[in-house]
């Protein structure tokens, strides 16, 4: 403790010290130049799912970590936000850049009625609620095939070109760099959301119900907020995913329990209630899932066992090496 | 929607029966599920995959061993009730003595993983080729103008006589006495010297051998394959909240419910749609009673 | 000496000890009451001495037997019962169901089990009527005989109570007293911890003051009454 007197600086330019920016660049540096330099499909590829799969994970972690909200039919939404997008060109010829909107628009409005019609559920029984609301969402799109084309599978056209960039087929890096552009916003939001009092009375909200409601703070109306903010950034991801995708089907490994299973264990791992973390773990867990392509379904064994491992052993996950690498 | 159908009593009864052949199953899903669930309050999501398991053991014994197949539902009650207990004692365990907030919300995703390991593990070990068996047992009987094979009947017979022995094993056995005041109140139970830890490990090991004796049973229906479990898990979750979380009696009349429900839905809809109708009954469910349809609002929790 | 406890320390967590050397004894056929403020540690104290918590330092004596590290499911095999704090029968199991389960430990002694009713039903009249009925509906004060009457279906030789009498109307107050009382006349040792420190003191013998996890007084009941007005002050 030392006596002197430090003129206050506000709260986020305490946060930056000159390691912290040198890090936050070294990072920057590997997500803009490793693909591009690389010139490789493969790792551009692995790249985009990795930072999409990434920011999914971070905004479930936005419901789970902050608001202690589990939503167990996650893939649902990204489901409804795919299709928004995808069927608003198909059926009337809406431009994907208006139609990634619109799909957050449509999930906002998905997220904000599973808030309100879960208003007195916690824990268990939200879980149990949002899986059957993500369910219902899939298999409507299974069983209107007139619209949807169901499990025929919808071919999606690709986002059309922007300020003279193209984005055909092919154009990767191209994709990859819009990708970057849209997570960083992503991110950047939700940081200073949870760092808002919003975050406050997300958190207080996941530690204890009854005792922030006795604070005067509507833990309905910030389940509101959590679950509409969070369903509108997966509806505008959602829209980007469905046009980089090419072709959207409602199996349930493209947008039922195994999808929401995949996300829920990038969250997991990362780290709950970091957000970061969990682009540190998709990086991590999409990587090796590439990676090891060959290994087949132990790959999958090896996923199922880290998210038991970290249940059981490391609950705060990859935050909890945070202190060793980072 | 035909109206004629609709008022044909022969055609009504018919699906009527049905309806209750695919109740009785989703019973029997159900009440493991929900026995685990009113003792420990954990929700198995890996109860589909007890069911797969089940599914594989009946393939091996009546099939590959060509036992009669009671002796291959024999084996899977068997095999899964260790095997439960195996789960419980090594990975539950675990996370419910160090308890703690969410623990509960903490084992729902320690089930998830432990779903995602034992499907690509059977993928790895078995393979995805279907195994089943056409009928267990070949014929149909006439009851007035309707017809049943005797394979469903077989399947009715044997959910219900199970469920039975399962209700007067806890309603009037030592061990059913000690699970029953396990779940109403822990600490209570271990006051009175009842090894609740043991209880708890007991009761995970029915639940799975509940599942096993199903997937067995239904393996017409249910071929095995790795992923069989999934359909399965879900019916029986449907199944649990609309019995009310926990109770066991409520999931038997709301399996029976659903599946008479999804009997007439199959028949005036197209195929697919009845899962969107259990989704919305669900949905409905947790709204407006969350303690489900057969619990009195006291005691619950949700 | 049938209970000792002696220099127990113990706590919930490693950091934070609840209990710092508290050393009580309580003999047979006698009432032993610890009174002190909320969170003195009265209820820390029972927990320990039942298994729940293995102290960290100390002693707990049974009958000249440390009963330090056997868990709660023994207990009642080494003659000791215990009344948790609050509500504690199972709601949703009858009457008899409930006994049952207080005669848990005897297991397959089928005469054991049956003279045990027998005495019970011989002097809770009102239990065997309802013997049939869900505990859960019983009234407020029958639930507490209900418990209590389960706690005595092993014969135990010690009895732990913890605030036996929080939260009944004051008719059933005296009710559960009278009940202690004659516990005490069938010679059971009897460890209560109370709130009800007026009340007490009318079926104490020996009375012991816990005060933020330490002995704080002790002595016998004659002593107390005047002392009373005074610790109590010392507590506010
Ligand atoms: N399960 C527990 N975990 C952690 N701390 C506890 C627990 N139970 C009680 N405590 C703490 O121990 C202290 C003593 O509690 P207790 O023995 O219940 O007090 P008393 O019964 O005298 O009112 C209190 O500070 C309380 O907060
Ligand atoms: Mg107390």
């Amino acid at each position: 403790m030392s006596a002197v007197a430090y003129p206050e600086k506000p709260a986020f330019l305490r946060e930056v010290t000159f390691w912290r920016v040198v890090k936050v660049l070294i990072l920057l540096g590997f997500l803009i130049f490793v693909p591009f330099y690389s010139d490789s499909r493969f790792i551009t590829t692995v790249f985009i799912s990795a930072v999409m799969f990434g920011v999914f994970a971070a905004i479930y972690d936005l419901m789970i970590g902050y608001g202690g909200l589990i939503n167990f039919g996650y893939a649902g939404f990204i489901a409804a936000g795919a299709y928004t997008s995808a069927l608003a060109w198909f059926h009337f010829g809406i431009s994907p850049w208006i139609g990634m909107f619109l799909g957050g628009v449509m999930c906002a409005v998905l997220g904000f009625l599973l808030g309100v019609i879960s208003l007195r559920l916690r824990g268990l029984y939200l879980a149990l609620m949002t899986f059957f609301v993500g369910e219902a969402i899939r298999f409507s799109i299974a069983n209107t095939p007139e619209y949807t084309r169901g499990m025929l599978g919808l071919s999606v056209a690709p986002l059309p070109d922007l300020f003279g960039i193209s984005f055909a087929r092919g154009e990767l890096l191209n994709y990859y760099y819009l990708l970057l552009v849209m997570g960083a916003a992503i991110m950047i939001f939700m940081t200073v959301l949870v760092r808002s009092k919003f975050g406050l009375a997300f958190k207080a909200m996941r530690e204890d119900q009854l005792a922030t409601e006795s604070l005067g703070i509507s833990t309905t109306r910030y389940k509101l907020y959590n679950f509409t903010i969070a369903s509108f950034l997966t509806g505008i991801l959602a829209g980007f995913y469905a046009h980089y995708l090419g072709i959207l089907s409602p199996t349930p490994e493209e947008f039922g329990v195994p999808k929401t299973v995949q996300i829920l264990t990038i969250t997991y791992v990362g780290g709950r209630g970091t957000l970061w973390g969990s682009l540190f773990s998709g990086f991590l867990l999409i990587g090796f899932q590439e990676y090891f392509r060959a290994l087949g379904a132990w790959r999958l064994v090896m996923f199922g066992a880290l998210l038991i491992f970290v249940m059981l052993y490391a609950r705060r996950g990859l935050a909890g090496l945070k202190k060793y690498v980072w | 929607m035909d109206l004629d159908l609709l008022l044909n009593p022969i055609i009504l009864s018919e699906i009527l029966l049905q309806g209750m052949v695919r109740g009785s199953m989703y019973a029997l899903m159900g009440c493991g599920l929900s026995l685990i669930f009113g003792l420990m309050g954990v929700k198995n999501f890996s109860h589909g995959e007890f069911f797969m398991l089940g599914t594989y053991m009946m393939y091996f014994v009546a099939v590959m061993m060509d036992m009669p197949f009671l002796a291959g539902i024999f084996a899977a009650a068997v095999v899964l009730f260790i095997f439960g207990m195996l789960v419980e004692r090594s990975l539950i365990a675990t996370l419910r003595k160090r308890a703690g907030r969410d623990w509960l919300l903490d084992a729902f995703v320690l089930t998830i993983g432990m779903m995602v390991v034992m499907q690509n593990l059977a993928l790895l070990i078995f393979g995805s080729r279907r195994r089943g068996i056409a009928r267990l047992v070949e014929g149909s009987v006439d009851i007035g103008p309707i017809s049943i094979t005797l394979e469903r009947l077989t399947i009715l017979l044997v959910a219900v006589l199970v469920v039975i022995v399962l209700w007067a094993f806890i309603k009037y056995t030592r061990t059913g006495k000690a699970i029953r005041a396990t779940g109403q109140d822990p600490d209570a139970a271990q006051t009175l010297g009842i090894d609740v830890n043991r209880v708890y490990t007991y009761t995970f090991g029915i639940g799975a051998a509940l599942a096993g004796i199903a997937g067995g049973l239904l393996i017409s229906i249910f071929p095995a394959y790795p992923t069989v479990g999934f359909q399965p898990v879900i019916k029986s979750i449907a199944v649990v909240i609309l019995g009310g979380l926990g109770n066991v009696p409520g999931a038997i009349a709301a399996g029976l419910l659903l599946g008479v429900i999804e009997a007439y839905s199959l028949f005036f809809f197209a195929a697919g749609w009845q899962n969107v109708i259990t989704a919305i009954l669900v949905v409905l469910v947790l709204m407006v009673r969350p303690y489900g349809l057969f619990s009195s609002a006291k005691g619950e929790r949700p | 000496m049938t209970l000792e406890v002696e220099g127990v320390t113990a706590g919930y967590t490693r950091e934070v000890p609840i209990l710092q050397g508290v050393d009580l004894t309580a003999q047979q056929g006698l009432v032993t009451v610890i009174i002190g403020p909320n969170g003195a540690g009265k209820s820390t104290l029972l927990k320990v001495i039942y298994g729940y918590l293995e102290p960290r330092a100390g002693d707990v004596r049974h009958f000249g037997k440390s009963i330090i590290g056997l868990e709660p499911k023994d207990m009642l095999n080494e003659g000791i019962a215990y009344l948790i704090q609050g509500h504690s029968v199972f709601p949703k199991m009858t009457v008899h169901e409930n006994l049952e389960l207080g005669a848990w430990t005897l297991g397959g002694d089928r005469a054991a089990v049956q003279a045990a009713f027998e005495e019970v039903y011989d002097h809770y009249p009102r239990l065997k009527e309802k013997r049939s009925q869900l505990a859960g509906v019983l009234s407020g004060g029958e639930q507490r005989m209900l418990e209590l009457a389960r706690l005595t279906m092993t014969s135990p030789r010690t009895i732990l109570l913890d605030e036996p009498s929080v939260g009944l109307m004051p008719k059933l107050v005296d009710t559960v007293y009278d009940e202690i009382a004659r516990l005490k006349e069938k010679k059971y040792t009897i460890l209560m911890v109370d709130q009800n420190v007026k009340k007490s003191m009318e079926i104490a013998d020996y009375v012991y003051v816990l005060q933020l996890g330490q002995n704080r007084h002790d002595g016998p009941q004659q002593d107390f009454i005047e002392r009373l007005p005074e610790i109590i002050r010392e507590w506010i």
